[in-house]
């Protein structure tokens, strides 16, 4: 009886702690600077890009995001890519971050800049480099040189621009504290269970069973907001630094 | 411990405790209200961007498609009221009405071939669809702060003190239907 209270418990935190994170659940967590999701970077493209993004992060406190996708459905590739900024938090403290999303099925490619850039780098632009690309790599499905002269021609254009770096995590947001305390929680009822069990009866025993498949997610929850994180996950990407963006940038059609 | 000073203390404690709750619950409330304002505040800022960059792009049209005066005055009147405009509503309508002209602007654009290989007019039309989406992305902002704002003083137990303080649910930005279209090219 008491048990089931216990999982019941689990159960009502776990609902807690992953409610807040569903809806940014429909959104890929980003695995690096470079997102080929789509599968259609060559290897030279995506080492360039991969420099280039390091440089921006380590230099200038820039943080440039390149993702291509199969297809943005159901939103509209405009949408999905402000609505990707804001899931993933591109661009430090002072919201310097750039995300160059490129869409297949819809022949879309869209760039956002965070409030920090719009003002070095103009929806204009950001549209003539569009048109460059567009006119020259995309229309023959080069679309690793493509991204690639994009992610460098952006660097050019914001060369001796420096920003503050992402590393203060001072500003923690409520979400955050709450997932924390959640976590905290967690640790505490688990702790608390452990007594109860003798010792070697939890991992193998068929009783342990059920609470800890429920238990074993909770761990990953908190790096799907893409906040700052520890680096435990696929070779140490920590996420982005937090920055917003509010629609700016260019897009286009291919 | 007399039962008395017991019955004391509890009273006590749950007049704190009640105290307490209202006094979040107001800081909430504050929170809430300001958080729609300033959002609104980020409308206004993108409706007035896109305001300024009117006359520029007026001219270079008028540039090349100098017949079209109609057109011209048009955004002209509806950018004097979205100027002019006081209230948010007036100038949601403002707002609209200027979104259906500047569509028939870049409607008749694409009867210049000339016009639309101008560097400077692809500037300007890039600023202002990425204006367009900016708005577009802080009127969908603002109307989730208008619906959390609308929910919550109608959930108890904060419709009591939203009551009590007089608030009430504040309105939506909904986008004009023309401006949800895209304009149609005739050949």
């Amino acid at each position: 009886m008491q048990k089931r209270q216990v999982n019941l418990l689990i159960l009502v935190i776990l609902i807690l702690i992953v409610g807040q994170t569903v809806s940014a659940q429909e959104f890929p967590a980003p695995i690096g600077y470079v997102n080929d999701f789509a599968q259609v970077l060559d290897q030279r493209s995506r080492a360039q890009i991969q420099v280039v993004a390091e440089q921006l992060k380590e230099e200038q406190g820039i943080e440039l995001a390149v993702v291509t996708l199969q297809s943005t459905a159901p939103y509209d590739p405009t949408e999905y890519r402000t609505l990707l900024f804001e899931a993933w938090g591109i661009g430090g403290p002072e919201d310097s971050g750039l995300l160059i999303l490129l869409s297949l099925d819809e022949g879309a490619i869209e760039v956002e800049t965070g409030y920090g850039l719009e003002a070095i780098l103009p929806d204009g632009k950001v549209g003539a480099y569009l048109d460059i690309a567009v006119e020259e790599y995309f229309v023959n499905r080069q679309f690793g040189p493509g991204l690639s002269y994009l992610a460098q021609a952006f660097k050019a254009e914001l060369a001796g621009e420096e920003f503050a770096k992402a590393e203060k995590q001072s500003d923690e947001s409520l979400g955050d504290w709450f997932i924390s305390f959640g976590i905290f929680i967690l640790i505490v009822i688990l702790l608390r269970r452990a007594r109860f069990y003798p010792p070697g009866g939890g991992m193998g025993g068929g009783s342990g069973r059920r609470g800890r498949t429920v238990i074993v997610p909770t761990v990953r929850v908190p790096r799907s907001r893409g906040g700052f994180g520890g680096g435990s996950r696929g070779g140490g990407f920590g996420g982005f630094g937090g920055g917003r963006s509010g629609g700016g940038g260019a897009s286009r059609r291919f | 411990m007399k039962k008395s000073t017991v019955v004391l203390i509890v009273i006590a404690l749950i007049v704190v405790l009640l105290a307490r709750g209202a006094v979040s619950q107001y800081n909430s409330l504050v929170a809430l209200e300001t958080n729609v304002e300033s959002r609104w505040a980020q409308v206004e800022n993108q409706m007035q961007r896109r305001a300024d960059l009117i006359p520029n792009l007026v001219a270079t049209v008028k540039g090349y498609a100098e017949h079209e005066e109609q057109i011209f005055t048009d955004i002209a009147d509806a950018r004097a009221r979205l100027l002019g405009a006081r209230s948010p509503e007036e100038q949601i309508a403002a707002n609209n009405s200027l979104d259906m002209a500047l569509g028939r602007l870049l409607a008749i654009s694409e009867n210049y071939p000339q016009l639309k290989a101008d560097a400077s007019f692809n500037r300007l039309m890039d600023e202002l669809a990425g204006t367009e989406n900016r708005i577009a992305v802080e009127r969908m902002r603002y109307n989730e702060a208008v619906e959390v704002w609308n929910r919550t003083i109608r959930q108890f137990p904060t419709v009591i003190l939203a009551s009590v303080l007089g608030k009430q649910s504040m309105a939506f930005f909904a986008a004009s239907e023309a401006a949800q279209q895209v304009p149609q090219v005739q050949f």
